[in-house]
């Protein structure tokens, strides 16, 4: 009996199930740290020695969120721009990215390296340049303000992404479409399109997480609070001096949840939608 | 995705193949629709990217001066260069850029490439496994931030009761430069490791399985296969993921600006960060953009250096 226990436990305990248990640990614990001190009080968010589970349990940080700061509409404005953006990314990006594999085009070569060298360049390079055109057009403090370089800037690995997946599709079912007739806009709408939707929503994905995520052109585009996205909302929470982490963290709860449910649904494609492409690669 | 995406940045320019003569019409038709198509994402990543980083050159070497509405150009200069250029703030940026760069790579793609050949080798839980890994990586930077400032606090952090608690003293984590700059790189590892891991898992589940059939037969036990076999395979995959890594912790912004604030002092002040600070803080547009230019160019150099020598390597295989 006690041999058996022995070699089970030798059995649980290799390397494969102890790395798991590592790798959940070290991704999890910080998590659970984040969930945890959203519903402690505030004397739980200042005890010390830490509380490890908050006592009492308090939602009062979720009120404090949403009434005492305007977190509902960060909330709003972070969904609006990211959509829009998403939505607008997708929409040109595919019809590149289709082009772009498909279509005889002149110099696609260097269009790709072109894109690859864009999407390498540093942010902060382009954020004075951009803030006075803006500033110029009368657009700061406002939606399109960040739809419009949200859009830009994920634009080039979407198409990277779209591309490398639309050359993993097979040609027949286009050249059979282009001998019945139909026009290139028709291919790729009801031919291209539905098979590569794996490719779409990884790019999608990436895409939202990238403007959800954003901060230095937030934070430099929109100074009035009616426009702020959360990472600018969350940061400028209470003084320099003192800092809300309850209702930071609070917020900062309810902001994973649109990403949470989007990668969680989706999460087959994350991994498929970047393998696919390989196929021809 | 990712030995596709490396080998179709310069090779690839065949034409599809025309079935007979009789296409020429058909073919220059289509070449003005492949127009037609890429040309909206074209002129918008032009107009938003492009011309503002010319702009930028333009600005880094021109006298600004800045005026009760916007700013004016006055003259060709390299003022903005050698002032950058002298001071040892700027200097020291760079060494911590590159410093922070180098470390927080190195340790995200050696973790993260351990992480995903554990995942790949799970049977079950491994979609559970993703979506786990996936929250830190989609998380909010500045959250993610907060989250790393209230563990690092100095008086109720819970770090500082762990080291306590095992007799290490009580450590001021975003008190001293070292231990804030070992603290940053903690928290950056923690939410971009798993990035890697999934790069990772997607190139080794595109590898072709005869191989390590082939390696089974053969007698190769798993410690051989995986240096001989698996690690030169997912060369091109682990060379993406750098070259990501790379990229993005060069222009490190949020992390340091929320967690440290730049600090101690300026321990932790990136290249972007004090772009940022010279251009909106002191309002020095000119040597704003010589940081933020000199910043991407070295970037840029440092990237198509690291292609050509990876690039080599991989034929080599």
């Amino acid at each position: 009996m006690k041999f058996q226990t022995h070699t089970g436990l030798k059995k649980w305990v290799n390397l494969l199930n102890t790395s798991v248990v590592l790798i959940v640990l070290f991704v999890a614990l910080p998590l659970y740290w984040l969930i945890a001190s959203s519903f402690k009080t505030n004397v739980g968010i200042g005890a010390s020695p830490p509380q490890y589970f908050p006592d009492p349990l308090s939602i009062a940080n979720y009120q404090s969120a949403f009434v005492h700061y305007d977190f509902g509409i960060y909330f709003r404005n972070s969904l609006i721009v990211a959509i829009a953006a998403t939505f607008l990314v997708l929409a040109i990006g595919s019809l590149a990215g289709y082009a772009l594999a498909r279509l005889p085009i002149r110099g696609k070569t260097a269009i790709m390296v072109i894109l690859l060298m864009i999407s390498l360049f540093p942010e902060i390079a382009v954020v004075s340049p951009l803030y006075l055109v803006m500033h110029n057009l009368g657009w700061i403090d406002s939606y399109q303000v960040l739809i419009i370089p949200y859009t830009a800037f994920n634009l080039p690995f979407a198409i990277w992404i779209m591309r490398n997946y639309f050359l993993g599709i097979p040609r027949e079912m286009e050249e059979s479409a282009r001998v019945d007739g139909a026009s290139p806009l028709r291919t790729y709408w009801s031919i291209i399109l539905p098979q590569a939707l794996p490719g779409i929503f990884t790019a999608g994905i990436f895409t939202f997480t990238a403007c959800w995520t954003e901060f230095l052109m937030a934070l430099t585009f929109d100074n009035s609070n009616s426009f702020r996205t959360i990472p600018v909302g969350i940061a400028l929470f209470g003084s320099p001096n003192v800092i809300p982490y309850g209702t930071i963290f609070a917020a900062s709860v309810v902001a994973v949840v649109p990403i949470g449910i989007l990668v969680f649904v989706f999460r087959r494609f994350v991994v498929s939608g970047l393998t696919s492409g390989a196929v021809k690669g | 995705m990712t030995r596709s995406m490396l080998e179709n940045a310069t090779a690839n320019e065949t034409p599809p193949p025309t079935p007979d003569q009789q296409v020429t019409g058909h073919r220059r038709r289509t070449t003005r629709i492949g127009w037609v198509f890429s040309s909206p994402a074209l002129v918008i990543v032009a107009l938003v990217t492009i011309f503002p980083i010319a702009f930028s050159v333009v600005l880094s070497l021109a006298n600004v001066t800045v005026t009760g509405n916007g700013f004016q150009l006055a003259g060709f200069t390299f003022s903005n260069y050698s002032e950058i250029f002298h001071a040892s703030v700027w200097r020291y940026a760079l060494v911590f850029t590159v410093f922070y760069t180098v470390v927080t790579v190195a340790v995200e793609v050696i973790l993260g490439t351990l992480i995903g050949l554990v995942l790949e080798r799970l049977t079950k839980g491994r979609g559970l496994m993703m979506a786990l890994l996936l929250v830190p990586w989609s998380m909010i930077t500045v959250i993610s931030a907060e989250l790393w400032q209230y563990i690092f606090d100095g008086t109720y952090g819970v770090m500082q009761a762990i080291f306590s608690a095992i007799g290490l003293g009580q450590p001021q984590f975003l008190g001293t430069p070292t231990s804030a700059i070992i603290s940053m790189m903690v928290a950056d590892i923690w939410k971009t490791t798993p990035f890697v891991a999934i790069i990772v898992v997607a190139g080794l589940v595109m590898l072709p399985q005869e191989v390590f059939e082939a390696a089974a037969v053969d007698g190769a036990g798993s410690w051989t296969t995986f240096w001989r076999v698996t690690l030169p395979l997912l060369r091109p995959t682990i060379a993406l993921a750098i070259l990501f890594r790379i990229l993005q912790a060069f222009g490190i912004f949020d992390l340091p600006f929320v967690l440290t604030g730049g600090g101690p002092g300026t321990a932790t002040t990136s290249l972007a960060v004090l772009s940022y600070r010279t251009m909106f803080q002191n309002l020095n547009y000119g040597a704003g953009n010589a940081i933020a230019v000199s910043a991407s160019v070295l970037v840029l150099i440092g990237c198509l250096l690291f292609l050509k020598v990876f690039r080599a390597q991989v034929s080599d295989a």
